[in-house]
């Protein structure tokens, strides 16, 4: 446990920054999300870990609203994700576009925009969504890239990066909105294994100079050094949460041993 | 061939050229826009935009040509010949470039879009800055192909009196009674300006062709 981490925890009580509570979805007859609630307060970095189709990408996804949830409510900051106060009128494009651009997403497939420098990936949404002074976000940019380890990718095209240096610039891409919540869907999956440390190196740094993450990851090692909260699916509910100490060393239910076994042994 | 007949096939040259690049003009953004309704499925005009393709799509160049040149007056609006031309032409184009677009946007990487929409970009924001920049440059080959076409097929205007290459060309093989040597300066014409076209497609391509690839 890092000093930061216990910080955070025993930090005074703030608004959590999400809070996402009784979330369904169902996909035809799938039911993808069943009453899944998480919470994740200012400065925690909370780890979604759970077998592939128990529903935590699809979290993630309505958190952005990019998938509507059948029921349920998420909340950035305590404002309410995509219906107006009320719960009952849809948000518009634009009243979502505003509570999208405070929280960065960092994808599994980094989705990079191809005809864009690296620098012109990174500036894009702050220069024409924030709408903030190209000078001032083009220095920002080049501290982050100074951060991750690319000054010299600068004026590189994406085709040009390896898997792991994509990433750490959709990383520094998500950082330039100057998000309240960090959003990252398994960013190390489609990764080498000898690129996985570059990026988790980059994710842990972040973690302990404070900001707020959900990190849907594979990560174990990731999840338990750096984890405040560490939250298990399975079969679209959360069937365990806890501190990483407690989840990993003595899981309370019988799915997380399950679980962590063959995550061990693998 | 006398000097004279030269340069009425050069005039002929002129009006195949201005008359097509004014089709190519109307008709390349014309048939984006309904690419854009069909792939958007917007209601109502998505689906007059398929009817729209595939009514162009199956009517002769020449006989759309004869049908606004003839049927628009009857309606009551007069149309002189070469606007007749620039119709017919822009029209029939549009409906192929509007295939050539949608397959290019059907194509697109919804990654890409998904991420801009994360990053708060809104719908024509995104179509500006991320999906044109790269959608014209996968969708240029086929266009140019289409202008090609487009500049072959122009000699369909003749029909409504339009004096472009083929018609200059046979006339004067009707006044000399020697049909060939018009007839293989006009073939020359074509040639160069399709060539010209593919050269300038192979320029913008070298210019602007870098990291168009895969992410």
């Amino acid at each position: 446990m890092t000093d930061t981490a216990s910080e955070s925890r025993d930090a005074p009580v703030l608004a959590p920054v999400l809070e996402i509570s009784g979330l369904t979805k169902t996909f035809d007859d799938k039911v993808v999300l069943d009453g899944v609630s998480l919470t994740v307060a200012r400065g925690q970095t909370v780890c979604l870990l759970g077998p592939s189709g128990s529903g935590k990408s699809t979290l993630l996804r309505c958190v952005n609203w990019l998938e509507k949830p059948d029921q349920g409510t998420v909340l950035l900051c305590g404002e309410r994700i995509g219906m107006r106060p009320g719960g009952v009128v849809p948000m518009g494009n634009a009243e979502l576009a505003k509570l999208r651009m405070r929280m960065g997403t960092v994808f599994q497939h980094f989705n990079l925009w191809p005809h864009l420098t690296v620098l012109q990936n990174i500036i894009e949404a702050p220069v024409h969504v924030q709408k903030r002074r190209r000078e001032e976000v083009i220095a920002e940019a080049e501290a982050l890239l100074e951060n991750v380890g690319l000054a010299d990718k600068r004026d590189a095209f994406p085709s040009r990066l390896s898997g792991g240096q994509k990433q750490r610039v959709g990383i520094a891409r998500a950082l330039a909105m100057k998000p309240e919540l960090l959003l990252f869907d398994e960013p190390t999956s489609a990764l080498d294994p000898e690129l996985v440390g570059e990026v988790v190196a980059v994710m842990k740094s972040l973690s302990q100079a404070g900001s707020t993450m959900l990190v849907v990851t594979h990560e174990m090692g990731f999840a338990r050094e750096t984890a405040d909260k560490v939250v298990l699916m399975d079969g679209g509910r959360v069937v365990e949460e806890g501190g990483p100490e407690e989840f990993f060393g003595n899981p309370r239910t019988e799915r997380a041993r399950q679980f962590l076994q063959r995550y061990v042994s693998a | 061939m006398t000097l004279n007949a030269f340069l009425s096939l050069l005039n002929g040259a002129g009006v195949t050229i201005s008359v097509s690049l004014a089709g190519i003009a109307l008709g390349v953004p014309f048939g984006l826009a309904l690419a854009l309704l069909r792939w958007q499925r917007v209601p109502l005009l998505a689906p007059l935009a398929t009817v729209y393709v595939s009514l162009l799509r199956s009517t002769p160049a020449v006989t759309l040509c004869l049908l606004i040149f003839f049927a628009l007056p009857v309606i009551g609006i007069e149309i002189d010949a070469l606007s007749a031309a620039v119709a017919t032409l822009a029209l029939n184009t549009a409906a192929f470039n509007c295939e050539i677009w949608r397959s290019g946007l059907m194509n697109f990487s919804r990654d890409q879009i998904e991420a801009a929409r994360t990053f708060g970009m809104s719908g024509p924001l995104t179509f500006r800055r991320i999906i044109f920049p790269q959608l014209w440059r996968t969708c240029l080959p086929s266009l140019v192909n289409e202008m090609t076409l487009l500049i072959k097929s122009s000699t369909a205007i003749a029909v409504i009196g339009v004096a472009e290459i083929t018609r200059a060309a046979i006339r004067i093989g009707a006044q000399t009674y020697d049909p060939l040597p018009p007839m293989l300066v006009a073939t020359g014409i074509y040639i160069v300006l399709v060539l010209v076209f593919v050269g300038l497609q192979r320029f913008t391509e070298r210019v602007y062709g870098h990291a168009g690839g895969a992410a």
